[in-house]
């Protein structure tokens, strides 16, 4: 019993110790408990950093929208009450009155100055180009005629770029489309300079660099506030522009950039990726998004697919067991085929083969049917064995008292032969949670894809690659841990 | 005169080539005790077997009170002919095995119910006082939540008798059920099988107990070759008129 505390306390803290790493803690601060002490509600997502996000060490609200609010509060010598919500929902609130301003990167355009009333920007931002550092072919936008751009499918950059005349692949993230121009399977990335900068600031990526504006407008973004709070917007400016002064916006702007991003002079610097994370700023930035990558990709991934591949595995096994050949003989044809090719090229199969003859599958669809029938054909044999290992009395007494075969199987045999299953269905189980691994080279967001993307631009490949391995071990630990009650409870009858 | 509970006719059974039952006839009257005697390989399991068609018959016709199987004719049926047909004769028998074949992974009480609330449908609740009842008449009252595994095996025999007795069959089929037991726990098991009888119920026995069979059976089978080769009141067994069952009388009871 002491030594089951302790392996689980190690285990305890083998999972926090990574969480803890993942972003260092921005010392708050101080925003409340001046002079007049007016409150004032803002609203803001918290949901996007590097701007607005909970730390996820202390829970706290923080990032460099939240950080600047603060800092015009004390100026200001307003009381902040901090109120996060949807992004969609932001402009409800700030009608309705439940907030006074809205900090969260609010780009000024003309449809919102007819609404809202805007402070000084402290965010400009621009369109830039991203290429490879050693490509010095593209320098505009009519330099991107005929090439390709990675870009997000839903951004204006994308549009941007068409509009230019490239060719666009669709990638989820920035990360992503940088992987793609560090590998040289795209040309070029169009996207805006903040987001360039984060991604240059978190991964210390040498590969890629700035290479110039995509176009010359300049987008600011600054506190929002409704039409009928001239007062307060006019605190803001007044406290913006001491904070611009004394160089605060500036510091702020470096702390999560990297660079100064609060003045339309900044737009013209020249931001070249050079800065180098050390192996230790990598594994902090990619622990959080790998276990992310396990919760959202790799448990779901391999939870769904067991369920699935073990409802069709007792299919396959009973046809298996069958005396008709209708229901034998493609049984045994699956579970060869299944057994007798690579896992890896089942998933092609699935995900760019049926794509071809007009079956184009989601990435996670394509992956969970892929790993779904790949369970099925290993579970089928497995549970056919445990089926057959029932002794032949079982069958004769549940026939003696009136039982058909449904029955005889559902009440009798099955539940005997799943203490049998069990230990193998659990190696299929912890051969599946590594599989989804494979996952990876689909483009499903998983545990492994993130650790693949982060070492395509930090070239950390051991740590980054050890870290994975380790949380597979975690999850896999877990499960097996999980095994033996189960086998306990199935086996409970045997003396 | 009534007409018998069991009516067994021309029934012929071969494995693989191999006849093991050639034209077995006979009958057996309700409430009787029937035991079924004869070497191994005689045919008798077989016969038992065949009442409740855990063996299929090639031939011949087995009527158990008003369910009948022509098993001539049997193949010809429908499928979903011959599963009511199937059904309805196996209802009417309870079957005990040599090895009970308990189901290990239920209680000794769920091994009861099981037939009657999943097969016959009847309530839970009544199922399961039914349960306690037969536990009590074979001596187990209090081991209802035991698994099989935990019990001796006279114990786990007698539960193999009280799940047959559970779906109230008319005729008890009891397959050598005490020749898988150590001899100190054939005695429980054959004064459960003496109770039965003395309650009225209808039994067919495969056995070796020869004293026993004498004690209880109102009709004694003796099988050899996969025909009757004697038949008669439990005097036969006393004075045998057949050579064949003269020899395996003696060996049997000098090997006690």
């Amino acid at each position: 019993m002491h030594k089951l505390r302790f392996v689980l306390l190690l285990l305890a803290m083998a999972v926090v110790a990574p969480l803890a790493l993942l972003v260092g803690a921005g010392p708050a601060s101080a925003a409340d408990g001046s002079g007049e002490d007016r409150v004032v509600r803002v609203g803001t997502e918290g949901t996007y950093p590097p701007f607005t996000f909970e730390d996820p060490d202390t829970g706290d609200l923080t990032g460099y929208d939240v950080d600047v609010v603060k800092a015009v509060a004390q100026e200001a010598g307003w009381r902040l009450e901090f109120a996060t919500s949807p992004f969609d929902a932001i402009f409800g609130s700030l009608d309705s009155g439940r907030i006074d301003v809205v900090a969260n990167q609010i780009t000024i355009n003309p449809e919102r100055e007819a609404r809202y009333r805007f402070s000084e920007p402290y965010t400009y931002s621009r369109g830039v180009i991203v290429t490879a550092a050693d490509d010095d072919s593209i320098t505009t936008l009519a330099d991107l005629k005929g090439k390709t751009t990675a870009q997000s499918e839903t951004s204006n950059w994308s549009q941007v770029a068409k509009d230019a005349g490239a060719k666009v692949e669709n990638v989820e993230q920035f990360s992503q489309a940088a992987t793609l121009l560090a590998q040289g399977r795209v040309d070029a990335i169009v996207n805006d300079n903040i987001a360039v900068l984060d991604y240059l600031e978190t991964s210390g990526s040498d590969e890629v660099k700035i290479a110039g504006y995509a176009g010359d407008d300049v987008g600011e973004q600054a506190l929002t506030f409704r039409k009928d709070a001239p007062q307060l917007q006019r605190e803001a400016d007044q406290a913006l522009e001491t904070l611009r002064a004394d160089g605060t916006l500036a510091r702020l702007s470096e702390k999560y950039f990297g660079t100064d991003v609060s003045s339309e002079a900044s737009t013209e610097i020249d931001l070249q990726g050079d800065r180098s994370a050390t192996t230790w700023e990598v594994l902090r930035s990619t622990a959080g998004p790998m276990l992310w990558g396990a919760v959202k990709g790799t448990i779901p991934l391999t939870v769904i697919s067991f369920v699935i591949g073990l409802a069709l595995a007792l299919v396959v096994a009973l046809g298996r067991l069958s005396s008709s050949r209708l229901a034998n003989v493609p049984a045994r044809v699956f579970v060869s085929i299944i057994r007798g090719t690579p896992l890896l090229a089942q998933l092609f199969i699935v995900y760019f083969g049926l794509g071809q003859i007009g079956l184009k599958l989601d990435p996670y669809v394509a992956a969970t049917v892929a790993f779904s029938l790949n369970v099925a054909g290993y579970a089928a044999e497995i549970i056919r064995g445990a089926i057959l290992s029932v002794p032949r009395g079982q069958f004769e007494a549940a026939t003696s008292i009136g039982m058909d075969r449904r029955l005889t199987m559902r009440r009798v045999v099955l539940p005997q032969a799943a203490r049998i299953a069990v230990p193998p269905l659990g190696n299929t189980l912890l051969s599946l949670i590594k599989d989804t691994s494979l996952a990876a080279v689909v483009l499903v967001p998983e545990l492994f894809r993130a650790a693949v993307s982060a070492a395509s631009t930090s070239f950390e490949y051991l740590p980054l690659y050890l870290l994975a391995a380790f949380y597979y071990w975690v999850i896999c630990f877990l499960v097996s841990l999980a095994q033996e009650p189960l086998e306990r409870r199935l086996g409970r009858y045997v003396s | 005169m009534t007409r018998p509970l069991i009516e067994v006719r021309g029934l012929r059974k071969a494995f693989d080539g191999t006849e093991v039952l050639r034209d077995v006839s006979f009958t057996v009257d309700e409430g009787s005790v029937t035991a079924v005697l004869g070497p191994s390989g005689s045919g008798k399991s077989t016969l038992l077997r065949s009442l409740n068609v855990l063996e299929q018959p090639d031939a011949g016709v087995v009527r158990i009170a008003d369910a009948s199987i022509d098993f001539g004719s049997f193949d010809d049926l429908g499928k979903a002919e011959q599963k009511r047909e199937l059904a309805a004769l196996r209802a009417r028998s309870g079957m005990v095995f040599q090895s009970h074949h308990l189901f290990p992974h239920m209680t000794v009480l769920q091994n009861l119910t099981e037939g009657p609330v999943r097969v016959q449908g009847r309530p839970a609740g009544e199922a399961e006082a039914d349960a306690h009842r037969l536990l009590e008449q074979v001596g187990l009252a209090d081991r209802g939540s035991a698994y099989p595994s935990q019990l001796s095996g006279g114990q786990q025999q007698r539960v193999g008798i009280a799940r047959a007795l559970a779906l109230n069959p008319q005729v008890v089929l009891l397959d050598e059920p005490t020749s898988a037991l150590d001899p100190e726990l054939v005695g429980e098991v054959l004064g459960v099988v003496r109770d039965l009888a003395t309650r009225g119920w209808t039994l067919v026995i495969v056995t070796h107990e020869v004293r026993f069979a004498r004690d209880v059976a109102d009709q004694v089978l003796f099988l050899d070759g996969g025909v009757i080769a004697e038949q008669g009141g439990p005097d036969v067994l006393r004075d045998p008129q057949h050579e064949r069952t003269r020899q395996f009388l003696s060996r049997v009871l000098e090997a006690r």
